[in-house]
């Protein structure tokens, strides 16, 4: 099976949001900062739900938070 | 350092006391003439009850210190935020299969000490030395997990 990463761009979107705060964000969508530091440092995938409401908090569909690229694809 | 992360140092330690004191008193009892029943038993005893005892005053002592300390650093007496999202609860899920895990090759292990013409006794003490040191490894791969990403 090949390795599979779901990256994403969290960091950007905060700072788009006024330079929200990774416990701003933690507490929007109902986990803890450390959750969030994993995600953004590509080092946990969130569940569908979670990454929804991710994109939720930022306004912009799912897609442009997160995208999928297999290890042999280009990024 | 997360609410989780504390709790599970405290677990570990609480563990590997246990399993200090368990080895202590096996050793002991080895160096007086032999494992005798009646003692082995309680030593059991004390060793199950301690670990469920010191988990459950364990979480609880993490939870108000934590909130005492955090009320002291941001000077707000506010509800603390201790939640457990899906993130913690996929690493104690992936922590507990190791310990299962873990724990079936120590009752393999102490299935072992029969072909070797052991008495029950030295089993059974081999069965409660793989659950505390399944737990102990249960504690290290949920630290590990933290740590490397799941």
């Amino acid at each position: 099976m090949e390795k599979c990463q779901v990256r994403n761009n969290i960091r950007k979107f905060r700072f788009f949001q006024n330079e929200m705060t990774q416990e701003q964000l933690a507490e929007k969508v109902g986990v803890t900062r450390q959750t969030i530091i994993a995600i953004e440092s590509a080092k946990y995938a969130p569940s569908l739900e979670l990454a929804f409401r991710i994109a939720l908090v930022f306004g912009v569909p799912l897609e442009e938070v997160f995208s999928y690229t297999s290890e042999d694809e280009p990024a | 350092m997360s609410s989780q992360l504390i709790n599970i140092i405290v677990g570990l330690v609480s563990h590997l006391l246990v399993l200090v004191y368990y080895l202590v008193n096996l050793y002991q009892m080895n160096q007086e003439g032999g494992l005798v029943s009646s003692k082995v038993f309680t030593l059991w005893a004390i060793v199950i009850v301690a670990i469920i005892f010191l988990n459950i005053v364990g979480n609880i002592l993490t939870y108000i210190v934590l909130s005492i300390v955090r009320a002291i650093k941001t000077g707000k007496a506010e509800e603390e935020r201790f939640i457990v999202d899906e993130r913690d609860k996929l690493i104690e899920l992936k922590g507990v299969r190791v310990s299962y895990i873990s724990f079936s090759i120590g009752v393999l292990i102490s299935m072992l000490t029969f072909v070797i013409g052991q008495p029950p006794l030295v089993m059974f003490s081999l069965l409660i030395l793989s659950g505390i040191l399944a737990e102990i490894t249960g504690d290290i791969a949920q630290l590990y997990l933290y740590r490397r990403g799941v």
